[in-house]
């Protein structure tokens, strides 16, 4: 108390400086740009470690590219480039076969962020907030100094832009730093040629002696950023392998740092339908947005507002609304009070009002999600369920799930060289670790089982095994059966684009764990996902999918979500649960023959002892029988005691493929061998000539 | 195919040896092989039918065993268990019957005979292709040479087949052994070991001045009376079968008692082991019911111990061995027996052991001086001819 009275008598005192005032404060207060802003959070748009950086970026710009392809109506061709320029540095370019962008429009698309076109309508797309790439270029800027680079060119005859932009942190507009044009045809292409530009003017040509296509337009984008390139979970080539399988449409060419090409080729031409836009539906309004809603419209009555700002809502619902907010249904939305609004918004949610048209929505089609599954991920067992559309909050949103089962585990892919490579990247603390970190679906039982049999201690950094360390581990990852170990492989996508983080938080892992596959033939411990080898493909399309958070990675659970992802799944679990029991009843049928096999010469030795018959008549006899028995008795009964027909139906919508272990691993893009698969020719359509399409 | 030959080789070098010698059936050994050769028939029918083979084999449990009251012996029902070549539980004991058929008629056609430790060892050989042993051990076997006695109603020495000799006799009878003159009452401290096959082909009895048969349950016990001489004293034969008698004692003992009229007198433990013992002798046994008309000695009596001559011959408490749960689970179950059922005087004294909480064995009256069985105990009950029935 004494103290603070000395202050405040004596405020010309050393100790007592006043600090600051309301006047020198003003001095200080000023507006923060949107680019200060997220340049200093950074991880809200996933830029928070180098390693995601470098996903993040390309994801933007593949995001973006696909966006523009199918609007325009193009079969997208992607081309990611990843090279290593420093320490720590990586310049990844990103470019497509998309419309183009308009020369005045690059700067502001690729210099200004919250600069799009997809935040202010309701249509499905893959962007939404048009943040992505123009923060990536500012990340790039502010970790490297490196401007970002945009080739773009609208039309065959018309001359390619070059800019380097860099964005003005302080004012969020772009600069531009060099700006050419590029001339068309073979002047251009010299040119493109002699200055190093960064541009693929081709496709790659149909056959090895035709001549190549030249690329009527597209975009690439060029960003060298401080990033960090690893493989594994949570990776570019995850990510890429991922969007490969939801967007069967999509041929990419990808050349990872290490020079590696990998083509993950399209297995069909026919670009989705393209989605239409939609109004909101009045049960998907806040009070808040209502009244910027209100204040915006240049309708004069409620009646007209109501009925052109919303879908589904005709005038005699209007009316109703209006009657229950005790409103009239001419009065003028801008003489509406506060109170007057917050009645309206409770009437609204009151009123009934039909769901919203579902044709906006794109599902991806269960075929498609079969080839897309079947491209990427080698199994014996494919099945795929798109759920009709529901809504949730007034949007209209669609549950798809494709499910693989069996094939090759990751661990048994690798080569040992790659090992070495992956080893040496890792930043994991123990082998145990790195392996769950690095191969997908590889559970914590089966990484155990993995450092047991290759008797490694079990805190053992893995950069620094010895050489026969490391041909212990390739062994024993050839060797361990790790099938029974191994957890679900989940592949989450949101409007096709593939979800790598978060993965408990969102609600398709939560309907998944929540879901009893033992019924299904899978074990599972409870409140986990399930164990085998499978890997599941849950997609939801929807105009707005409701994200837990700004980085889109994992899905809110809505009570309407979850209900269509537990259908959804148990579509796929139903045909998974009747492929597992056929090939239980096949496995027992074998066994049973070769326990009877085993016996039949000692008893027809024994018989032909007996009565002097010939042996080799009996026992050819017997082995008839034999035949008809265990033929029959498959037939007869199942594990439940029901009459199983043989030509058991799966329904719709399911693959299987019988092929060896051998073929499975030599399908091409899967094991990342450059494919001469010409893009322009629809000829991948033929591996898919076993599908089952009843 | 290459499989195929190498078993077939296998099993025909033994069977050239063995019948290169030339061997005269005798009419038994004809009807043997004919019902053995049938079973092979069986299966060549079915098989080139395309059936599924399968052997009907009588059931010897519990179940298929039936009390017959007025011969007061067990008897085989008609109940049979299907064994069937394609069924996974079954197929290889099928597999074990028919070659141990075929190792019967190897036997038979020989004219030699085997232990059934032999004949598992003829059979038993790895299959081929495969790592695994057509029997596993002899435990394995012997059921399934029973199951072969009761499929072709054949007796075990029909098959040429004989267990291991257990059981010995001492005492005032003189019989043909194979030709060879056995005088039962000049066989030192050994005994006359009762052979496995004791039937009037390979023994036949010559002259018996002895009054009544005393079959005590072992060794020891025996070998007490015969060193005291009991046998000389009472006028007696005296025998044992090791526990559980094997079917040559039971044998001999049904032929003394049918053929010579001498009543059967036992001595066993008292603990529910000694009662079913005594219940075999007197009923026959379940495993082997179909043998009981042969064996079974309806009229044997039961001596001791029993469970009131802890009391009645004033035991020290220190001779008391308590019962475990196995013994009284199976003392109960031998109460609820038919056989045992209905006779009051067993079901008191199945009651009179539970409720004592104990079991004695023979030696335990040695507590009364060494040779108080044979001098006072024995003597006692046939005099007062306390014996339960």
């Amino acid at each position: 108390m004494s103290t603070i009275e000395a202050e405040m008598t004596t405020p010309s005192s050393p100790k007592t400086k006043r600090r600051a005032t309301a006047e020198t404060m003003a001095k200080s207060q000023r507006e923060i740009s949107v680019s200060e802003f997220f340049a200093k959070n950074r991880h809200l748009l996933g830029f928070d470690n180098p390693r995601k950086a470098l996903l993040t970026t390309i994801k933007e710009a593949v995001d973006n590219s696909l966006d523009a392809c199918e609007e325009a109506g193009i079969v997208p061709e992607i081309w990611v480039h990843v090279e290593q320029t420093g320490v720590n540095r990586y310049k990844a370019g990103i470019q497509d076969n998309g419309p183009g962008i308009m020369k005045k429009q690059i700067p502001l698309i690729f210099g200004k962020l919250l600069y799009g076109s997809k935040f202010h309508r309701l249509r499905m797309s893959r962007g939404q907030q048009g943040i992505g790439i123009s923060a990536a270029g500012m990340y790039g800027l502010l970790t490297t100094g490196k401007p970002v680079k945009i080739v773009s060119k609208v039309s065959i005859r018309k001359p390619a832009h070059y800019y380097e932009l860099r964005i003005n942190t302080k004012t969020n507009d772009p600069e531009i730093l060099d700006g050419i044009d590029i001339d068309a045809g073979e002047k251009g292409h010299k040119y493109i040629a002699d200055h190093g530009i960064e541009w693929v003017t081709h496709y790659d040509p149909k056959t090895p002696d035709a001549k190549p296509a030249e690329l009527r337009s597209g975009t690439r984008v060029t960003i060298e950023l401080e990033a960090k390139y690893q493989r594994g979970r949570g990776s570019v080539d995850e990510y890429l392998e991922q969007t490969a399988i939801a967007n069967p449409h999509v041929t990419i060419h990808y050349l990872d740092p290490e020079n590696n090409l990998r083509l993950y080729s399209r297995s069909t031409r026919k670009l989705p339908p393209e989605p239409i836009e939609i109004k909101p539906h009045p049960y998907g309004v806040e009070v808040g947005r209502l009244i910027t809603m209100l204040k915006e419209t240049p309708e004069t009555t409620i009646s007209g507002f109501l009925t052109n700002s919303f879908s589904r809502v005709s005038n005699g619902i209007a009316k109703q609304i209006c009657e229950g907010a005790k409103i009239g249904t001419r009065t003028h939305g801008k003489k509406l009070t506060r109170d007057d609004i917050e009645k309206l918004y409770h009437s609204i949610q009151a009123t009934k009002i039909s769901n919203p048209s579902t044709d906006c929505i794109v599902p991806i089609g269960e075929e498609l999600l079969l080839k897309g599954m079947h491209q990427v991920v080698p199994a014996e067992f494919y099945c795929a369920a798109t759920r009709p559309p529901s809504v949730y909050r007034g949007n209209p949103f669609l549950i798809e799930v494709a499910l693989a089962y069996g094939g090759a585990v990751e661990t048994t892919k690798i080569t040992k060289e790659l090992l070495k490579e992956l080893l040496s990247e890792s930043d994991a603390r123990t082998v145990r670790q790195f392996l769950i970190n690095t191969f997908n679906g590889l559970g914590a039982d089966a990484a155990d089982k993995i450092t047991k049999a290759s008797k490694m201690g079990a805190r053992k950094s893995p950069g620094k095994l010895k050489p026969r360390e490391i041909d212990a581990l390739f062994d024993a990852m050839q060797n361990v059966n790790v099938n029974e170990g191994q957890s679900m492989n989940v592949l989450r996508y949101a409007n096709r684009v593939p979800l790598q983080f978060s993965q408990a938080g969102c609600a398709i892992t939560q309907s998944i764990t929540s879901m009893n596959w033992r019924s299904y033939g899978l074990s599972q411990s409870r409140g986990n996902v399930p164990s085998g080898p499978v890997t599941l493909m849950v997609h939801m399309a929807s105009v707005w999918v409701p994200f837990t958070s700004e980085s889109k990675e994992a899905v809110a659970s809505y009570p309407e979500i979850q209900k269509e992802l537990r259908l959804g799944l148990q579509a796929v679990g139903r045909k998974l649960g009747m492929f597992l029991r056929k090939r239980q009843l096949v496995k027992q049928q074998a066994d049973r023959r070769s326990i009877f096999l085993r016996y039949l010469g000692e008893v027809a030795t024994a018989v032909s002892e007996l009565n002097g018959c010939d042996r080799q008549s009996v026992y050819d006899n017997l082995m008839a029988v034999a035949q008809k028995k265990t033929a029959e008795a498959d037939m007869k009964l199942n594990s439940s005691g029901k009459l199983v027909d043989e030509t058991e139906d799966f329904g719709d919508n399911v693959l299987i493929v019988e092929k060896t272990t051998e073929e499975l691993l030599n399908r091409p893009g899967a094991n990342g061998e450059p494919d001469d698969d010409e893009p322009l020719n629809d000829g991948s359509d033929e591996a898919f000539d076993e599908m089952e399409d009843e | 195919m290459a499989k195929k030959k190498s078993v077939k080789k296998q099993a025909d070098l033994p069977l050239r040896s063995d019948t290169s010698e030339k061997v005269k059936l005798t009419l038994r050994d004809k009807k043997t092989i004919g019902s053995l050769t049938n079973l092979a028939d069986t299966v060549v029918a079915s098989a080139q039918k395309t059936k599924d083979p399968r052997l009907e084999i009588p059931t010897r449990s519990l179940s298929n065993v039936r009390y017959n009251k007025s011969q007061r012996i067990l008897e085989m029902g008609k109940n049979t268990t299907a064994r069937q070549l394609f069924n996974l539980n079954q197929a290889k004991s099928y597999m074990q019957t028919m070659l141990a058929a075929a190792g019967c008629k190897r036997l038979v056609e020989s004219g030699k005979t085997t232990s059934i430790r032999g004949l598992y060892y003829l059979m038993k050989h790895t299959i081929a292709g495969t790592k695994e042993e057509t029997f596993s051990d002899q435990a394995e076997s012997d059921p399934i040479i029973e199951d072969l006695e009761v499929l072709l109603e054949s007796l075990r020495e029909e098959l040429h087949l004989y267990a291991q000799q257990r059981g010995s006799m001492v005492g005032n009878i003189i019989l043909n052994d194979k030709g060879d003159t056995i005088d039962c009452s000049r066989m030192g401290s050994g005994g006359y070991g009762i052979p496995s096959i004791v039937e009037a082909d390979v023994i036949q009895f010559r002259e018996c001045g002895a009054d009544f048969v005393l079959h005590v349950e072992k060794d020891t016990v025996w070998q007490r009376f015969n060193e005291d001489k009991f046998w000389k004293k009472h006028n007696c034969i005296l025998t044992h079968g090791s526990g559980q008698p094997p079917r040559g004692v039971r044998r001999l003992l049904h032929r003394l008692h049918n053929e010579l009229k001498l009543p059967i007198y036992c001595v066993f433990d008292n603990d529910p082991w000694g009662y079913y013992i005594y219940s075999v002798i007197k009923q026959g046994s379940i495993n082997l019911a179909y043998e009981s008309k042969r064996m079974a000695v309806p009229e044997a009596k039961f001596l001791g111990l029993r469970a009131i001559d802890y009391e009645r011959c004033n035991l020290n408490p220190s001779v008391q061995i308590a019962l475990n749960d196995t013994d009284r689970k199976r003392a109960k179950q031998i109460a609820k027996y038919p056989w045992f059922e209905q006779k009051k005087t067993w079901q008191k004294e199945i009651q009179k052991l539970l409720d004592n909480g104990f079991k004695l064995e023979v030696e335990a009256l040695i507590s009364q001086g060494l040779s108080y069985v044979t001098d006072v105990y024995v003597p006692e009950r046939l005099e007062d001819r306390t014996w339960l029935d």
